[in-house]
């Protein structure tokens, strides 16, 4: 487990000085340690995301195109998936040559963890390898749609075969299957990934030992001194005050709630039985649970109601992509790990 | 394909008027009568021809329920084309469209063309707004106005691509500054080189048809 607990509420609290020179890693074993490690490119070295396909691949660069220009600040951690159901077996929904590119990214970078799911459907061409990293000739690339990712929930679904579930709000299930040409260190990522997204990450708290150099709230309130160590101090009048905010995440919770409500009442006529029997298969997946009535997780989204990467225009600087922010967390460490993740 | 110009539309208006259908029929032909709600933000693109011309029309089709609105307007920005759309067998649908068009005016460039559309328009006998109370809207605030029917595929044609030739007009007008991104106007590759030369001339002039 992680070492540190996610303050969604109360993270605003602390002025932080931010310096990612140096972190702790989080991971369980060794080899799941050597292979996040490689996310973080070194001084002068090419990136190892890149050679894992995981950064600045297709969907990176169809979003940051001229043609979208989406995001263009932010980094794009995506990888190739192949699109499948449930059956006996998993069974792939497209043909061979069509796959989806799934990528999360930042609407601003300086978000401490990511709030958009990027989803486009990719057509290679006959016979070509379907490696993600650099293949030959560029695939077409068709960006499908942009989920916030408040109103998804992410899931490993099965860890044998790399598949992850994605559920939106409204209902919508996706499974995708980490296409077989992903070294399993990027299913790695993904789990890592869905992990932070529902516990958070230790370095967007207040974990005193990590030193961050960056500022997360608007430069009006940084220390001057530019001290590598966290700063607790009182708000100054003119920032929101806690129970501004809370009002605020009040609303958006009571906002989400409303959607639930009306998904609820045009479900309603299969909600009420299924909701019964899923009580009790929390956590597990079952055979029907592509009808599980929305109103069952109220939970998973009340958990992220809260915190600042649910805000979709931030006020403040933008120093840092919170997905690098990420991958810094996982940077070689001269101090040995604090914790297991998974 | 290559294209001499992509032109950014954003479909906006209220939940279950049709937006996702419209775009279904436009870049699909076809019609698919049980819908997800959209959250976020789904794309469609589709290529027109206009004066001779390669066009790459591509359609941002925005959440229409309330609860997602904070968040699709921030996508408004660089459209270069809107459909508001309304359902004219609900009348709160086209009671909304004041503040539909205040938004989308707020949060995009005041010279983006808007197509007003009284979808639905098979639904006859359900009719609840006239087709005149559509034009009237539409003649007040400076919109084009066209009723369709996704289900039908009627006038679903002429509605993207008469925006388009609205905004295409505005480029030979030299309305649009072209190469002025947040137009939501972005020139093809084949086309960025000789529009380079002409983009200086471009001010107030009344450009001939194939120059640009």
């Amino acid at each position: 487990m992680l070492s540190s607990v996610p303050h969604r509420k109360t993270w605003w609290k602390w002025k932080k000085t931010v310096k990612v020179t140096r972190s702790y890693p989080t991971f369980s074993s060794p080899n799941a340690w050597k292979a996040f490690r490689g996310l973080l490119p070194v001084d002068g070295e090419p990136n190892p995301g890149v050679g894992l396909g995981v950064v600045e691949g297709l969907l990176c660069q169809k979003v940051h195109s001229p043609e979208f220009n989406l995001f263009p600040d932010s980094v794009v951690f995506e990888s190739n998936f192949v699109q499948v159901k449930r059956g006996r077996n998993w069974l792939d929904i497209h043909k061979a040559s069509d796959t989806t590119a799934l990528g999360v990214t930042s609407s601003v970078p300086c978000l401490p963890l990511p709030n958009i799911i990027l989803m486009a459907s990719v057509k290679w061409h006959q016979g070509q390898s379907q490696t993600w990293n650099r293949p030959s000739t560029a695939p077409s690339i068709f960006l499908k749609r942009i989920l916030p990712l408040k109103f998804v929930e992410l899931q490993v679904c099965d860890r044998l075969q790399r598949i992850l579930r994605l559920r939106t709000i409204t209902e919508k299930i996706y499974y995708l299957k980490l296409h077989s040409d992903h070294p399993e260190t990027v299913f790695h990522f993904w789990i890592q990934l869905v992990e932070i997204l529902q516990k958070g990450l230790s370095i967007t708290t207040k974990d005193p030992r990590i030193l961050v150099t960056h500022c997360l709230v608007p430069t009006d309130y940084c220390s001057p001194s530019g001290d590598a160590k966290l700063v607790q101090k009182k708000l100054p009048a003119s920032q929101p005050s806690e129970s501004l905010i809370q009002l605020v995440a009040k609303e958006e919770s009571e906002v989400l709630s409303q959607i639930l409500a009306d998904l609820h009442q045009q479900h309603q006529p299969r909600s009420s039985k299924k909701a019964e029997t899923n009580k009790h298969s929390s956590g597990k997946e079952t055979p029907c649970e592509d009808s599980i009535p929305c109103t069952r997780d109220l939970h998973w989204r009340d958990s992220f109601m809260n915190g600042e990467w649910e805000r979709e225009n931030p006020s403040g600087p933008q120093p840092l992509s919170l997905l690098s922010t990420l991958a810094a967390s996982t940077r070689p460490q001269l101090a040995p790990p604090i914790g297991n993740l998974i | 394909m290559a294209y001499a110009y992509l032109f950014k539309y954003i479909i906006i208006g209220d939940t279950g008027v049709g937006k996702s259908c419209l775009l279904l029929q436009f870049t699909d032909k076809r019609f698919q009568p049980v819908h997800d709600l959209t959250i976020g933000v789904e794309f469609g693109a589709r290529m027109i021809t206009i004066d001779g011309k390669q066009i790459k029309l591509q359609i941002w089709d925005t959440a229409g329920q309330e609860s997602f609105r904070s968040i699709t307007r921030s996508y408004y920005r660089g459209a270069a084309g809107a459909l508001l759309v309304y359902d004219i067998t609900r009348r709160d649908t086209f009671n909304h469209l004041t503040t539909w068009l205040e938004d989308a005016r707020q949060h995009s460039n005041s010279n983006m063309v808007i197509m007003l559309i009284g979808n639905k328009s098979d639904l006859e006998s359900r009719r609840e707004v006239k087709k005149e109370e559509g034009e009237a809207f539409a003649r007040e605030h400076g919109l084009i106005f066209m009723e369709t029917s996704a289900k039908t595929a009627s006038n679903v044609e002429e509605a993207f691509i008469n925006t388009a030739k609205e905004i295409y007009e505005k480029i030979q007008e030299g309305v649009f500054d072209i190469n002025n991104e947040a137009n939501g106007i972005k020139i093809g590759p084949q086309h960025a080189a000789t529009n380079a030369t002409h983009a200086g001339n471009q001010g107030g002039q009344q450009a001939g048809g194939g120059c640009c």
